[in-house]
């Protein structure tokens, strides 16, 4: 990377992901920038590689040969030990919200914070702030039982937002929800973006796509098939 | 570290489990107490040897003067009779080795194995001083069985008072110990096995019931230490109360097995006393630990994928 140009938050160097046996491999060559404070949506059917890239990008795996950085950090050099750090400044949303059923809106938020050995100062500042940015302000009490899919949906995203990461990335976060609901959680998105946090959402869902004109990378076999800088869910005929 | 957070996690866990955590605390208990037991047994062996010598020992005592008994004896043994004698002894093929013991530790052999009162050893003229006490070789045989041909070569050297094999002495009571060590040893590492058994069964549910929670801890970057406390201090707080209840038991069992109990019976033999306790506490205080950290260390790693 040469001197004086933008570093990519996410750059993909052929990479490529196999499992053992036959098969052809989950990711092939695949070669994409994701630029600091981009909106990228990442498409393609079941099986095209998506939750492949996303979990690169989390370091669950790593590549079989290329490479992948993440937030400078070439994931395949990166020792163990440090991985946690890196997913500090990674939030994950998923489909299936993954919330403790337990413990309350606040204290599901709380947990993210906890866990990483932040002080009950910060804690206790950060949570609010982050309920008020997901529009959860008034709920902190409830328990996710209590709440409906796309409130539940908003707590996961101030979970993952509670400790300021440089990335979100979001596996089918719209997947459970009516569109409707879908609308206001992709409005909730496009917002953290505005702030600056780069965005990797890997869906399915046609209409956020065509409704939000962001950049496209569309997946089909392991293969980057298309990368629009405003794209649609399918061709543009 | 949020260390209100790791308290509230291990209390919860340890609510949650109570009947697996009961069972692996008493698993824990019993195979503690009875290896404490053996390693109790051992020091007693150990020092029964120590004393009066072991069944693979033969005694060799040498001339002291005035002993109507032994009327081979007239004055105590010449620097160069002992040195004869001891070289037949190195000399015969059927010794693994000797060891000659002075007269003064003759003297503290005596006194300990407790059969003459204190007060003859004890004043400004006691009656038994080292003087009296014949010098010794402890001989060391391959077979205690073989124990004819030393005897023979060394009965009628110049210079040999008398030669007594242990055999007869402490044959039985080194059988008794012996097999009590070994019984006790048996059971232990049967336990031993049930308890490590039982602490990767609990560390298997306990991830799961916590999977979710893990994923998540994982996925925000909660380092893996983090992670893995809570099963570490579950481990170890297991551990402590099963030596804890061990330590009772080895406690009991040395005041009133022995120190009460044999010690008060038979005469003519040391007994293991609270130093040997507090050995075999520093023993099961390591063991105990050791039993439920390391399986704990390898489980986490293997139901946690890290």
């Amino acid at each position: 990377m040469a001197a004086g140009t933008v570093v990519p938050v996410i750059r993909f160097e052929k990479a490529t992901v196999s499992y053992p046996g036959p098969g052809k491999p989950a990711l092939s060559q695949v070669s994409v920038d994701v630029d600091k404070g981009e909106f990228v949506f990442l498409v393609g059917t079941s099986g095209s590689g998506k939750s492949t890239a996303l979990k690169l990008v989390l370091r669950e795996l790593r590549p079989t040969t290329g490479r992948v950085y993440v937030a400078g950090k070439e994931i395949n050099r990166l020792a163990t030990w440090k991985v946690p750090r890196l997913r500090r400044q990674i939030g994950t949303v998923f489909q299936d919200f993954r919330l403790l059923q337990t413990k309350t809106v606040t204290e599901n938020v709380a947990f993210a914070m906890q866990v990483t050995g932040r002080s009950t100062r910060d804690i206790r500042k950060a949570v609010p702030e982050t309920l008020e940015l997901v529009g959860l302000a008034d709920k902190g009490a409830r328990l996710p039982d209590e709440l409906s899919g796309g409130e539940q949906q908003r707590v996961a995203i101030a979970r993952a937002m509670v400790n300021q990461p440089m990335i979100l990335i979001a596996d089918e976060p719209t997947g459970n929800l009516d569109p409707a609901t879908s609308v206001g959680i992709m409005k909730l998105l496009d917002r953290i973006n505005g702030t600056g946090t780069t965005v990797l959402m890997a869906t399915h869902d046609h209409g956020v796509v065509d409704q939000m004109r962001k950049r496209v990378v569309e997946l089909d076999h392991g293969v980057v098939v298309r990368d629009e800088a405003t794209g649609v869910y399918g061709y543009q005929h | 570290m949020q260390l209100r957070h790791v308290s509230t996690n291990l209390r919860q866990s340890l609510r949650r489990n109570v009947s697996m955590h009961a069972a692996v605390i008493i698993t824990l208990f019993v195979s503690l107490s009875l290896a404490g037991i053996g390693v109790l047994l051992s020091k007693q062996a150990a020092l029964t040897t120590d004393v009066i010598g072991s069944e693979l020992q033969i005694t060799v005592t040498l001339c002291v003067p005035d002993e109507p008994d032994f009327p081979q004896c007239t004055s105590e043994v010449t620097p160069e009779q002992e040195a004869t004698v001891l070289q037949t002894i190195r000399d015969n093929p059927e010794v693994a080795g000797t060891e000659v013991i002075s007269k003064e530790q003759g003297l503290d052999n005596l006194r300990e194995r407790g059969v003459i009162p204190d007060e003859q050893f004890e004043g400004s003229d006691p009656l038994i001083t080292a003087d009296v006490i014949p010098k010794a070789i402890r001989v060391t045989l391959k077979d205690p069985q073989d124990y004819d041909g030393v005897t023979s070569a060394v009965q009628d050297l110049d210079g040999v008072r008398e030669i007594t094999t242990a055999q007869e002495l402490v044959g039985p009571v080194f059988e008794i110990i012996d097999y009590t060590r070994y019984a006790a040893w048996g059971a232990a590492g049967a336990l031993v096995l049930a308890a490590v058994m039982l602490v990767a069964n609990t560390i298997r549910l306990t991830a799961l019931a916590r999977r979710k929670e893990i994923e998540i801890m994982r996925l925000v970057g909660a380092s893996r230490v983090f992670i893995v406390l809570p099963f570490l201090l579950e481990a170890v707080f297991t551990a402590l109360v099963g030596v804890a209840l061990a330590a009772g038991a080895l406690a009991a069992f040395t005041r009133f097995a022995i120190i009460d109990g044999v010690a008060e019976v038979i005469t003519g033999l040391p007994f293991i006393g609270w130093g040997d306790f507090l050995y075999t506490l520093a023993v099961i205080g390591i063991l105990g630990p050791v039993l439920t950290v390391l399986p704990t260390l390898l489980l986490t790693r293997k139901y946690l994928r890290f």
